[in-house]
Parts: structure tokens; C-alpha cells; sequence
């Protein structure tokens, strides 16, 4: 009798425990956040928004910079556009908060595919230069357009819904999660990490690799925007500070501090870069960009990988569990 | 409509201000085409050379053509320091420089560029204005101001001479020929470090000495985010030119100075910026080795 009621989730169990340990960690961890939402303490619960704000843009950068090594200095042009995207669609359109999330995306997503086509067929520092006179440009342009604040940037009066907040970016973020780990294994893993080693081999094995670039690059604009978005509604405004460099090498740092193009590592480096964030951030406002600037220095010159990638490349036992 | 004594006044300090433009972006050009790497932080040492320019004009009253010359001297020994801190870990024993010490490069130098913004906007609460008014000089009608022209016709001679220095002298040479091809200029008896550390500090005097001269044009007044500005013209300028040409800086500085100007005349200034920031994307995805041959 119990082997007919439990025989039921037995393959489920099986598929769970085949995961490996990296996975079941993240999935525990995000489980706990969805389900710890309605017992936290507001200030709390407010952090815990910030976080997976912070979450979604390093998964987000990782899937484009991690993946592949394209270095995107400009990731923070996504972040402004998902941004002006709600705020223009919440002021002048009246949606609702949600869907301007939704048109967040939709426009990172479609400014990818326009940079994502001219400049993805540029390698190392032309991309990276490419990529970083977008923020600029956009910054200007926001700030000279009537419509879009003329650099006053659009306040919004949405109200107090950090309810809906929590679980709009705990859903993005858990999709983007298992969007990365499912991009790190089988085929698409393999193909991946081709293009990332030698992009003139993957081409030659058969790899379609400008196609697979843009879909990444795309997947990351489209995040960044939806989790832009939510930080415009998070922060009840969008202005055109919003494109400032320093949200680009945030994203880096927490991608560079965790270990680039890893699973785990844009989680542990969204911790490790929201911490000094919450408390530097009240003593002394430049003191974060300062010791994330440093960090990003130390770290890229002296130990590349970051946390997941020196820990496997000097632990060959954790290489099994720590992805 | 504009009558031809506007137009021509505006082409005049579009050039004028296209060679400090070049002057800027020279070093960027210098580093770029020796090593291979490129620095993001540039825009953080031109601001720090409007600031020494401003220093010395506090302190002993000197103008920023003065300025320029400790500003180069000073710029040296911070570009040797670079490249020790910076590149030679990356660059060490290296015969082609790959896809990954681009990126580690990059990346370091990107973190060191906010960073140094961060302790200069913790250090200046605003913007400071250094004063350098020589005149004005009637040309066929219209009035150039004489600062403008100093600091231009000194950026195009910081062009002129490193153009000699590269072509006429043996480290010139010995620069061109690491920048050229490695393997090669060891065997021909150049050390490798020494060339690379001499051209990063090179790189770093003009870079300084030209934001020395950019104070003339800094009507806001220095503050620490000018770097922001003048660092994406930079890469505008030395993709348009195409990295490693020398003459490259002129052709880009003039185009986007020009380019600045004549826009400013029909659209808003931040899209004028806008647009020439924005212009390095289709150079990069039609002509990536510039538009010079």
C-alpha cells in the first residue's frame, strides 16, 4: 500500500537528487525567500526585494559576460530603459505597475537585439567600448527629451505594494536561475562553453554562434529591463541617474566577486556586494563605489575566477558539486 | 539662415577645439596600438591633468599651457606606475596578447576609473573654474578667443612631436616595432617591459598634458565626472582614426570636434553628445580599422 501511494513522487525525488548540490541549494534558497515573504519584518522583507533586484541583474550580466566573455560595460543601459519604460507606461498609458514590468522587459529585450546585432560581431575591447557609449548616450538623450522628464527624470505615485513587488522579481529571478542552469549543461552547455573558450572553433564544430550570442544577449536585456523596472517601482521614480556607470560595474562586481559564467556565483556575489551596499551607503556615500572599484581591481588581477571559479580551479574535489 | 562669416566661425573652433579633442585621445591611441589593451580608465587621468592644471594655477599662477609641461612630467611616472600595477602582470612574457588579458585589463582598469571618480567626488563638491583669459583675436571678421587657439595649436604640436619621436628616434622605432609585432622586436634587441612601460608613460603624459589644455573649453567649470565625457569621445576618436594610427587622433578629433559643433547648431546640446557618442557603433560595425587606410 505505501509503495502505491508514495511511487508517485519516487521519479520526482529521483530528478531532484540528480540536480547535484548547487542546484538544490539555489532551489532551497529560493523557496525559502518565497516562503519566508509573509513572516518578514518590513525592513526586512524591503532588503530582501533590493537583494533579489541585485540577484537578477548579476544572473543577468553573467548570462552575457559570464557565458561568453563579451565584456558589457554598458548592462546599465537595460536597466535605465526598463525603467523609463514603466514609468512612461505607468504616467502617460496608466498600466498597472505589472505590466509595465512586462514592457520592461519587452524594451531591454528588443534594445538588445538592436545592439546586440550591430555590435556582437565585435570581440573584446571594440564590444566592450560599443557597449559602454550606450548608457551615455541614453543618459543624454533622457535628459533632453520633454517627454521623459527633461532630466528631471518621471516620479511615480504607485502607492505601498511590496507584496506585489516580492513576488514579481522572486519570479524573475527564479526563472533566471533556472534559465542559467539549464544553459550550463548538455548541448547548450557544451556549446556555450565552446564559444567562450575558442568562438572561431565552436564556429568550426558546427555552432551557431552568432545566433546563440544573440539569443543571450537578448535573454540578458530582456532581465535587466524587467529588474529595472521593478527598481523604478521599487524606488517610486525613474531618473536619468539611473544610467550611471556605477550600476554597469556593480553588475561586473558581482559577477567578477562570484566567479563569471558560474551558477552559483552571481548569488554569492549579490550578497557580498548588497552588504557593504546597505551600510556603507549610510556612512559615506562614495565609500561603496571605492571599495567595489577596488575589490573589482584586486580580484580581476589576482584571482580571475572569482570565488566558484578559485575555489575549482584549486579544490579539484568540489568541481563535482560546485557549479 | 546662417550667413558664411557663422559658419565659418563655427568650423574654426570646431577645429580649434578637434586638435585638443586629438590631444586627448592621443595617448588613449599610443597605449592602445603599442600594448594592445585598452585603458577605461582614461577619462579619470584627463580629469586628474585638468586638476593638476587647476592646482598649479592656485598655487604659482600658471597657465594651463605651462600647466601642461608639469602635467605631462607628472604624467610619466603615474603611466610607468600604470603599467607596473595594471598591465605588466597581464602582459609579461606575452607574444600575442588574447581575448583574455583584454578582458582582465578592462576590467581592472574600469573598477580603477570609479574608483578614482568616487574619491574625487568625495574630495570636490564642486566644480572648479581656473582663469585663463589671454583675449581675443580678430580673424577676417570674427573673434576667436586667443585661449582656445594656444591650446590647440599646442595639442596639434604634442601630435606633430610624437609623431618624430615615433618615426626618428631609436625608442620611437622600438615602440612602433613591439606595437608591431613582438616576437620580432625581441629578437631585434628591444626590451620588451622597458618599451611597454616607456609607451604607457608616453600615453599617460600626453593624456594629462591634454587635459591641461581642455580646462579652456571647461566653461562648467572641473569637476570629477568630466571623465565620463571625455573618455567616450576619446574612443570615438581613436576608433574612428583606427588604433595605433598616429595620425589617426587628428582625423577623429577634428571629425567629432567639427561634428560637436556644427550639430550643436540644429539639435539641443545632449543630443549633439548623444550623437557623438553614438557614432562609434556603425564605424565599428562598417570600417573597424578606422577610416584612415
Amino acid at each position: 500500500m505505501t509503495d502505491l501511494r508514495t511511487a508517485w513522487f519516487r521519479p520526482a525525488w529521483r530528478k531532484l537528487k540528480a540536480l547535484g548540490p548547487t542546484a538544490q541549494a539555489l532551489a532551497v534558497a529560493l523557496v525559502a525567500l518565497a516562503a519566508l515573504g509573509p513572516i518578514l519584518p518590513v525592513a526586512l522583507f524591503v532588503i530582501a526585494i533590493l537583494f533579489m533586484i541585485y540577484a537578477t541583474w548579476a544572473y543577468s550580466i553573467n548570462l552575457i559576460t559570464g557565458m561568453t566573455g563579451y565584456v558589457s560595460f554598458g548592462h546599465v543601459v537595460f536597466v535605465g530603459t526598463g525603467g523609463y519604460a514603466l514609468g512612461y507606461g505607468v504616467k502617460v498609458w496608466n498600466l498597472a505597475p505589472l505590466a509595465g514590468v512586462a514592457l520592461g522587459g519587452l524594451f531591454g529585450a528588443l534594445l538588445a537585439v538592436g545592439i546586440g546585432a550591430v555590435t556582437l560581431r565585435l570581440r573584446g575591447a571594440y564590444f566592450a567600448i560599443a557597449t559602454l557609449v550606450t548608457p551615455l548616450a541614453a543618459f543624454y538623450i533622457v535628459s533632453g527629451t520633454p517627454a521623459l522628464g527633461d532630466g528631471a527624470g518621471l516620479p511615480m505615485n504607485l502607492g505601498f505594494q511590496i507584496g506585489t513587488q516580492y513576488y514579481t522579481i522572486w519570479a524573475l529571478l527564479t526563472a533566471e536561475v533556472a534559465l542559467t542552469w539549464w544553459a550550463t549543461r548538455g548541448r547548450l552547455g557544451l556549446g556555450i562553453h565552446a564559444l567562450r573558450e575558442d568562438e572561431d572553433a565552436a564556429r568550426a564544430v558546427g555552432i551557431h554562434v552568432p545566433r546563440l550570442k544573440l539569443i543571450l544577449y537578448v535573454l540578458s536585456g530582456g532581465f535587466a529591463g524587467a529588474a529595472g523596472a521593478v527598481f523604478a517601482w521599487y524606488v517610486s521614480g525613474v531618473f536619468p541617474d539611473t544610467f550611471s556607470l556605477l550600476f554597469s560595474l556593480t553588475m561586473l562586481a558581482m559577477i567578477i566577486i562570484g566567479g563569471m559564467g558560474t551558477v552559483l556565483g552571481p548569488m554569492l556575489g549579490a550578497v557580498i556586494v548588497l552588504i557593504p551596499h546597505l551600510y556603507l551607503l549610510r556612512i559615506l556615500p562614495q565609500g561603496e563605489p571605492i571599495a567595489i572599484g577596488v575589490a573589482v581591481i584586486l580580484i580581476a588581477l589576482f584571482l580571475p575566477g572569482g570565488i566558484v571559479g578559485t575555489i575549482r580551479r584549486y579544490v579539484p574535489e568540489a568541481r563535482r558539486y560546485l557549479e | 539662415m546662417a550667413d558664411i562669416g557663422t559658419v565659418v566661425a563655427s568650423l574654426v573652433y570646431g577645429v580649434l577645439l578637434g586638435f585638443v579633442f586629438a590631444a586627448i585621445a592621443h595617448g588613449l591611441n599610443l597605449i592602445w596600438g603599442v600594448t594592445k589593451v585598452v585603458n577605461a580608465a582614461h577619462g579619470e587621468f584627463i580629469m586628474l591633468g585638468a586638476y593638476g592644471a587647476y592646482f598649479l594655477n592656485l598655487a604659482w599662477g600658471l597657465d594651463p599651457l605651462t600647466a601642461s609641461l608639469i602635467d605631462a612630467a607628472l604624467g610619466l611616472g603615474v603611466g610607468v606606475a600604470f603599467y607596473f600595477a595594471f598591465l605588466h602582470r597581464e602582459l609579461r612574457g606575452k607574444e600575442q596578447i588574447g581575448l583574455q588579458t583584454e578582458l582582465v585589463t578592462l576590467v581592472a582598469t574600469f573598477g580603477l576609473g570609479l574608483a578614482i571618480v568616487n574619491v574625487g567626488t568625495l574630495a570636490f563638491r564642486y566644480p572648479v573654474g581656473l582663469r585663463y583669459n589671454p583675449g581675443n583675436v580678430v580673424l577676417g571678421g570674427l573673434s576667436v578667443p586667443l585661449g582656445g587657439v594656444y591650446v590647440g595649436l599646442a595639442s596639434l604640436g604634442i601630435i606633430v612631436v610624437s609623431h618624430l619621436f615615433l618615426t626618428r628616434t631609436y625608442l620611437g622605432n622600438a615602440i612602433r616595432a613591439y606595437g608591431q609585432d613582438i616576437v620580432a622586436a625581441k629578437l631585434m634587441g628591444v626590451n620588451p617591459t622597458a618599451v611597454a612601460a616607456i609607451a604607457t608613460g608616453i600615453g599617460f603624459a600626453m593624456t594629462m598634458a591634454g587635459g591641461a589644455f581642455l580646462t579652456v573649453y571647461l566653461r562648467a567649470g572641473i569637476t570629477p565626472l568630466i571623465g565620463l565625457t571625455y573618455a567616450p569621445i576619446s574612443f570615438v576618436i581613436v576608433v574612428l582614426g583606427g588604433p595605433g594610427k598616429m595620425w589617426g587622433s587628428l582625423v577623429g578629433g577634428v571629425t567629432i570636434g567639427v561634428l560637436l559643433d556644427v550639430l550643436q547648431a540644429f539639435v539641443p546640446v545632449e543630443f549633439a553628445y548623444a550623437a557623438a557618442f553614438l557614432f562609434v557603433i556603425p564605424i565599428l560595425a562598417l570600417r573597424p580599422e578606422g577610416i584612415l587606410r
